[in-house]
């Protein structure tokens, strides 16, 4: 018999450490400053903000919303493998105690978070609703009871077989979370009790049946922490490359025509690194918002010629982590095998960045020319795309294709 | 009949002074199809990511049309399709684009990419599904569009690795009787299989590996006479070399 408990520990230490190691890469990275940078800059224009809401600001409304939805969300990481479905189902009665951590757990991280977020937003709440430190605790206390209770529940809801089921009981606990933060919010504490009378006959007599109704859906578990995974290992790879990130496809049908190529060999490659682009879930939206963060950069920073070397900055983040598409294809026998030269594929590869860089390019050009009307320097930038192609691509083509193959 | 593929004196592994298989000698000609027989480990995957070009013999060669991979890589490959033990599709391409892709990285004419791709997609019951994406195949589709890919380019030389697992009977049948098509039409194949009573009513020969080492090689009528077993199956002298009873 597997000590389902044991299990657990193990399972949870292993990705703590595999977290921790995560964090220290990620510290290591040079994108972690820019995001201090962001963070220092977000603050200030925080306090201003605030300073600038309307007296009739619906503060109570968007709070509202805000916990609603964050109290409705509640992730559990199970820590499932694929090989579960095999090798735990024969301990499926025992379960119970390995799933009880997993909520334990869920519920201390969910409970952080909410502390989080709430003091995240505590400003708004100082400003527009009550002062004080006992506010403070008070609505920290009654967000986290809420949190716990929704974890509890929707544990139960994922015992139910079908999507479209657990989805109509989310609707229901996102109106029973809504009416619950609308009343805290607005200090009614006597209909909170009420809610919680509300609450406590849905956890016992609602939810509480599915667990006597259905078993495990171990499909959907495993689908979910798969997904949670996913989600983690993306956030990280803005960082550093993550080798176990799968990606996910979108069809993204309106783009195609960016990847058309005309029908010959010579096109091959050029045709699947662009489909390859438009379509992964990553590359494009790293891309997008790689140009959207440097507008804000040109924005917030005077013109002048210095600009140059921002734009040049963002050049050389996109193309190191561009590429992870390169790479992409290192295990792929398929790929391996075309008779086509070493030198054709990095031509191709390296080529195509730089299509995307003159883009990006131009793209900072425009914005730039309309912001400051210094045509001169805008000019520049699609012009330093083209040079920074040219003379930074080979070598660190050279450099990456050495450190991977 | 002449040699396609020519492999001479060839051994080679993964670590150094730990060759995994140890001094093949074998051919592939025109107008046959030769099956890779062996237990699993018995090196039959090692042997052909030699051929592919994949791997780089220790000591030994792999010449397809003359030429070894070193000598002229791009002309080496164009030589030859590979079908995978495992389908690897590019997630990001569908069924129809991978089709292209292939037939684009081979130097296809559009046009003859064209004529033959229609049967083919007929043939394997995938012309409703051209522009479905990988996560959408079943284990069995994705075969499919492996098997889809390396036929289009109609090369000298198949390699073809376990084709069956995950196909459907009606799947196998096509495309045993194109690998017959092209066999008759002067290609060369190689295939590595353990399902034997098809790799017996198809292959004009056979390779028997065990340990790494070729144990025995030739016709079925040959392999009757190598192991003394008269009116044998190749089931049974399979199981009798896979017993280590030839050396």
């Amino acid at each position: 018999m597997i000590d389902v408990k044991k299990l657990w520990t193990k399972r949870r230490n292993a990705h703590v450490t595999q977290t921790l190691k995560y964090f220290s890469l990620m510290a290591n990275s040079g994108l972690i400053v820019s995001l201090i940078l962001l963070i220092v800059i977000g603050s200030v224009y925080y306090a201003k903000l605030l300073q600038a809401l309307p007296e009739n600001f619906p503060a109570v409304f968007i709070l509202t919303i805000v916990f609603s939805v964050w109290l409705t969300k509640s992730p559990i990481r199970t820590l499932l493998k694929e090989g579960d479905l095999v090798f735990l189902l024969p301990v499926e009665s025992g379960m119970k105690q390995y799933f009880s951590k997993a909520i334990s757990s869920a519920t201390a991280t969910g409970a952080f978070l909410t502390l989080f977020i709430f003091t995240l937003l505590w400003p708004i709440v100082q400003f527009f609703i009550h002062d004080g430190w006992k506010m403070y605790v008070t609505f920290g206390f009654f967000l986290i009871a809420a949190k716990v209770f929704n974890i509890y529940v929707s544990w139960e809801e994922r015992r139910l077989p079908y999507k479209s089921h657990q989805t109509n009981y989310k609707i229901m606990r996102f109106i029973v979370n809504f009416v619950y933060a609308y009343l805290l919010f607005n200090e009614a504490y006597i209909f909170l009790i009420a809610i919680f009378a509300i609450m406590y006959v849905l956890k016992n007599f609602v939810f509480g049946v599915f667990k006597k109704q259905h078993g495990y859906q171990w499909e959907m578990l495993l689908a979910e922490e798969q997904s949670l995974k996913m989600k983690g290992y993306r956030f990280v790879n803005y960082f550093t490359d993550v080798p176990a990130l799968k990606q996910t496809v979108h069809k993204r049908p309106w783009l195609n025509s960016l990847a058309s190529f005309s029908f010959k060999k010579k096109n091959a490659l050029p045709a699947l690194y662009m489909k390859t682009f438009v379509r992964s879930g990553d590359y494009l939206g790293l891309y997008v918002r790689l140009i959207l963060i440097g507008f804000l950069f040109i924005y917030l920073i005077p013109a002048g010629w210095w600009q140059l070397i921002v734009v040049f900055l963002f050049f050389q983040m996109f193309a190191l982590q561009l590429f992870t598409l390169y790479t992409q294809y290192r295990w792929n026998v398929v790929f391996m095998i075309y008779p086509i030269k070493q030198d054709t594929r990095v031509k191709a590869f390296q080529n195509w960045l730089r299509h995307l860089l003159i883009i990006q390019g131009v793209f900072y050009g425009l914005f730039y020319g309309l912001l400051s009307g210094d045509w001169m320097i805008a000019i520049l930038m699609p012009v330093g795309a083209i040079l920074y192609s040219i003379l930074r691509l080979p070598t660190m083509t050279k450099k990456h294709i050495t450190l991977t193959s | 009949m002449k040699p396609i593929l020519e492999v001479t004196d060839l051994t080679g592994g993964y670590l150094p002074n730990q060759p995994v298989i140890h001094h093949l000698d074998f051919t592939v000609k025109e107008n046959e199809i030769v099956g890779l027989i062996g237990l699993n480990g018995a090196g039959k995957s090692t042997t052909i990511k030699h051929v592919l070009g994949l791997m780089e013999p220790m000591s030994g060669t792999s010449k397809i049309d003359g030429q070894t991979f070193r000598e002229e890589p791009e002309n080496y490959r164009s030589q030859f399709t590979y079908i995978p033990e495992m389908p690897i599709l590019y997630e990001e391409l569908t069924l129809w684009e991978h089709l292209e892709l292939t037939a684009m990285a081979y130097g296809l004419e559009e046009q003859t990419f064209l004529t033959r791709v229609r049967p083919l997609l007929e043939e394997f019951r995938m012309d409703n599904k051209i522009k479905w994406f990988p996560s959408q195949f079943s284990k069995g589709m994705k075969q499919k569009v492996m098997i889809l890919c390396a036929l289009l380019v109609e090369p000298k030389l198949y390699i073809v690795d376990e084709p069956f697992v995950g196909l459907d009977p009606l799947g196998i049948q096509s495309f045993l009787e194109y690998m017959v098509k092209f066999r008759n039409n002067g290609a060369g194949v190689l295939m590595s299989t353990h399902i034997l009573s098809t790799a017996e009513r198809y292959c004009d020969r056979f390779l028997i590996m065990h340990e790494g080492r070729l144990v025995l090689s030739g016709t079925l009528e040959e392999l009757r006479v190598r192991s003394g077993l008269e009116n044998a199956t190749l089931d049974e002298i399979y199981l009798y070399v896979a017993r280590g009873k030839v050396t």
